[in-house]
């Protein structure tokens, strides 16, 4: 008897805790936008934040000095107006009046110099703005734990503030930072972050619960206006799949699809009404590492690659029209974009005579090499391999590698061969020119380098006057494909969808999405 | 007993010393860092990196960060999550904590029963529809993938029928789907050996003298053979329990369960270490336990088992 007594109380048992351990489902309200992202934020902290998911939650509670418009262009927030210093290199900063933080202390000068101080100061793992810091006065000595105060930061009154650099740094006032309220550690303690925010913007943080969602509230109070719905309901959903079934099962009123999932969603009819489509502000390029790879030395070879990649079957048929032709390494979306480049051409027959004229006929004396990327990118690394051994002979071997593993090897200049891309960090060409192709950017993976092209990106780098310092990024733009530096690959799209209740959700070229004016019906 | 327990609880510790040496190394083996995961592309920026890295204590020699982890598990102390800045791990463990243990536990209180007795039931009635039924259904359950068959139910009951929720955890309309895939498979497992084991128990003397006595069929099946084939089936369950674990690993990523199972493979993409190797530590301990466990409870039901233990010099 034992045993089967001993059975049954032990499945009694075990079938009756989980129904004790479950509690209730959140039930959002009806006004209460719900939305996906892939993770849980890695903190919902202004200073620390280096990744998408936090930046999509920070974006609705957090403001900088600029904000980005959904056209890629930058417009006062928190500042109102800056001139350049009189002496030196700097900017002054007039500042918003009348703003407040969702504690209720009055937004003022001290709060911007407070927050660029928690970016630097050692021990505070400040995420990726720090990067914008780097040419302010004593910044280094800040890093360094050599001193307290940011002596390049001078507070003129309440509501002016001078920043002062050691070079030229005419982009700062569109970077973007998100400034918090000084006040805030005095009053919460260290781990405030878990319990308020020290934001301004249209919403404020309410919970957090991990791995399952994070709760956002409207700001009745917000500067800009009070936001039409009561707050925002973002559900962490790792995968594609996932988060498209739990959209049709009306459990999500506003999703942003990546990778695979937006193939599915473009395919089906159903969502026709639905889908938002928005160009990213993100270059893609072809890798070709002369100095890991000897035929890519010939530029010959690299304008020969070009041309054997059908640009327009791999929009149609890779993307299923989720891409759009980029002629250069400039896009749409961002000002400086030239769109007078030459067409870029599909032509085996001038790519095979070209790879003859370099001394390999039909790929002849060629060595075999990997291409290499992502699993998103697996689809698309075959197709390149198979068109490149189909119209020149190469033998192209694709190569999917994890990512933490592939973004190392790439830092260290260690791969021949790779479809990457850049997406912008602040709306100014000077973002994808400077960064991937200029010698000394940490980001120039494909390791090219060009002096005259330095040198024109160093000039551009001090020229305040916008027309005049896009004229310099046109003329580096044509140094770099004259030189066939890489083969630009389709530009893509952000697809998103949002149920026919849901409107004025706007798609940013930058990737993430502001719920500032959502409305739901 | 109360000696043989402590002396086996003791046993634990080495095989999780193990488990520390182990998991320590496979981390650290992975290519990749914290810092390249948390700054992604902007991860080539040297000085942005390092500066992280010191933060972390990452740039400090392996030995060094190996016995620094070492004494601080020793005083109970996981230390903070990387991926998930200012966050002790102990707190990005505890929702987890509640869930994975339980979708087991249910998975296997659901396929225990089921499976023993479709396993005995099949035996009875060997080479009969019933048996074949139950082949099949095995068969079925042993060959299909979880995966696919999550997808096809969620395809089933979720969109097309709208009785079930797509994903998520919370209510008790959200655990069924996952139980049930997680359960599936082991009920089959069971069923095959249960059906094994009652065949080779229907041919041992002791029921043939029941049948002898002149016992009811009903008794000599039920109480006699199917008793004793629920030794060598217990022996199993830990095993099994240990395979359910690590199926939670699948299904809590299908269904977006916030477990300890989505949870140690996004700790691992992300280079997470500290909280990576808290949850394979605590897999490995709930392992051991639930071995312990049921070594305990088969000699609770078997005497036999306690007085060769004792005979042993």
């Amino acid at each position: 008897m034992a045993p089967q007594f001993l059975s049954r109380f032990v499945a009694l048992t075990v079938l009756i805790a989980p129904l004790i351990a479950l509690g209730g489902w959140p039930q959002a309200d009806a006004k209460t936008l719900r939305v996906n992202i892939d993770a849980d934020p890695s903190q919902i902290d202004p200073i620390t934040y280096s990744e998408l998911n936090s930046y999509q939650v920070l974006e609705q509670i957090y403001e900088g000095l600029t904000a980005i418009t959904p056209d890629g262009r930058a417009v006062p927030a928190l500042a109102l107006s800056w001139t350049p210093l009189p002496a030196g290199y700097g900017f002054r900063f007039k500042l918003r009046e009348g703003v407040k933080f969702h504690s209720g202390r009055p937004f003022t000068a001290k709060d911007v110099k407070y927050t660029f101080e928690q970016l630097l100061k050692p021990g505070s793992q400040g995420g990726l703005s720090a990067q914008f810091l780097v040419n302010v006065i004593g910044a280094d000595d800040m890093k360094a734990g050599k001193a307290n105060d940011l002596a390049g930061v001078k507070i003129v009154d309440d509501h002016t503030i001078d920043v002062a650099f050691t070079k030229p740094d005419v982009l700062f006032p569109i970077y973007e930072f998100f400034i918090m309220d000084s006040g805030i550690v005095a009053e919460q303690g260290a781990d405030w972050m878990t319990k308020v925010d020290a934001g301004t913007g249209p919403f404020t943080f309410k919970q957090w619960k991990r791995g399952t969602e994070v709760d956002l509230a409207a700001n009745p109070n917000y500067w800009g206006g009070a936001p039409k719905i009561d707050g925002v309901q973002f559900l962490i959903i790792p995968t594609g799949d996932t988060t498209l079934s739990q959209y049709d099962a009306g459990e999500l009123d506003f999703v942003s699809l990546r990778e695979n999932a937006y193939r599915r969603a473009l395919s089906n009819p159903d969502y026709k009404n639905q889908i938002i489509e928005v160009p990213k502000a993100q270059v893609r390029y072809m890798g070709m590492n002369q100095n890991l790879y000897a035929p890519f030395k010939d530029k010959r070879v690299r304008e020969a690659i070009s041309l054997s990649i059908d640009r327009e079957a791999m929009i149609k048929g890779l993307y299923n029209g989720a891409a759009f032709m980029l002629n250069g390494q400039t896009v749409p979306g961002i000002p400086g974009y030239n769109p007078d480049m030459p067409p870029l051409k599909y032509d085996p027959e001038r790519a095979r005579a070209l790879l003859t004229e370099a001394g390999y006929p039909g790929g002849k004396g060629m060595p075999p090499v990997e291409i290499q990327c992502t699993e998103p990118f697996k689809d698309e690394i075959a197709y390149y391999a198979n068109q490149l051994g189909k119209v020149l002979g190469m033998q192209v071997t694709p190569k999917v590698v994890e990512r933490a593993t592939f973004i190392k090897a790439m830092n260290a200049g260690e791969v021949a061969f790779f479809p990457w891309g850049w997406t912008a960090d602040y709306p100014d060409t000077m973002t994808f020119l400077g960064e991937m192709w200029y010698s000394k950017s940490p980001f120039n993976r494909a390791r090219w380098s060009n002096p005259d092209f330095d040198k024109v990106i160093e000039r551009a780098q001090t020229e305040i006057d916008d027309q005049k310092r896009f004229a310099l990024y046109r003329q580096a733009e044509k140094i770099l494909m004259d030189d066939w530096a890489t083969a630009p690959l389709p530009a893509t799209v952000t697809v998103a969808l949002r149920k026919p209740n849901t409107k004025n959700v706007t798609v940013t070229p930058l990737g993430y999405s502001v719920f500032q004016n959502a409305e739901i019906e | 007993m109360l000696i043989k327990l402590a002396l086996r609880l003791l046993g634990l510790v080495p095989v999780l010393a193990v488990a520390v040496v182990l998991t320590f190394a496979a981390n650290r083996a992975l290519p990749g860092d914290p810092v390249t995961v948390m700054l992604s592309d902007h991860s080539a920026d040297l000085d942005l990196a390092a500066r992280l890295r010191a933060e972390y204590g990452l740039d400090q020699p392996l030995w060094r960060q190996f016995v620094s982890y070492v004494v601080h598990i020793a005083e109970g102390d996981f230390g903070l999550s990387f991926r998930l800045v200012h966050t002790p791990v102990i707190a990005v463990l505890s929702d987890g904590l509640k869930i994975s243990p339980i979708l087991a536990l249910a998975a296997l209180a659901i396929a225990f029963p089921l499976g023993a007795f479709a396993g005995a039931g099949a035996a009875i009635n060997r080479d009969r529809w019933p048996d074949t039924l139950v082949i099949l259904f095995l068969v079925i359950g042993i060959s299909v993938p979880n995966f696919a068959l999550a997808t096809f139910l969620v395809y089933l009951l979720s969109i097309k029928l709208g009785v079930l929720p797509v994903a998520g955890w919370g209510t008790l309309d959200r655990a069924i789907l996952p139980v049930l895939i997680l359960a599936i498979p082991s009920a089959a497992y069971i069923a095959r050996l249960s059906r094994t084991f009652m065949l080779e128990v229907l041919q041992q003397d002791f029921v043939r003298t029941a049948r002898a006595k002149g016992l009811a069929e009903r008794v000599v099946i039920w109480r006699h053979a199917f008793s004793n084939t629920l030794v060598p089936l217990m022996t199993q369950t830990g095993i099994i329990f240990g395979g359910l674990l690590s199926t939670t690993f699948v299904v809590e990523t299908i269904f977006n369960i916030p477990g300890l199972g989505r949870l140690a493979i996004q700790s691992i993409f992300a280079r997470d270490y500290p909280v990576a190797m808290a949850i394979i530590l605590l897999f490995t301990a709930f392992y051991a336990l639930i071995n312990l466990l049921v070594d305990l409870l088969c000699i609770a039901i078997d005497p036999r088992l306690s007085a060769e233990q004792a005979g042993r010099p």
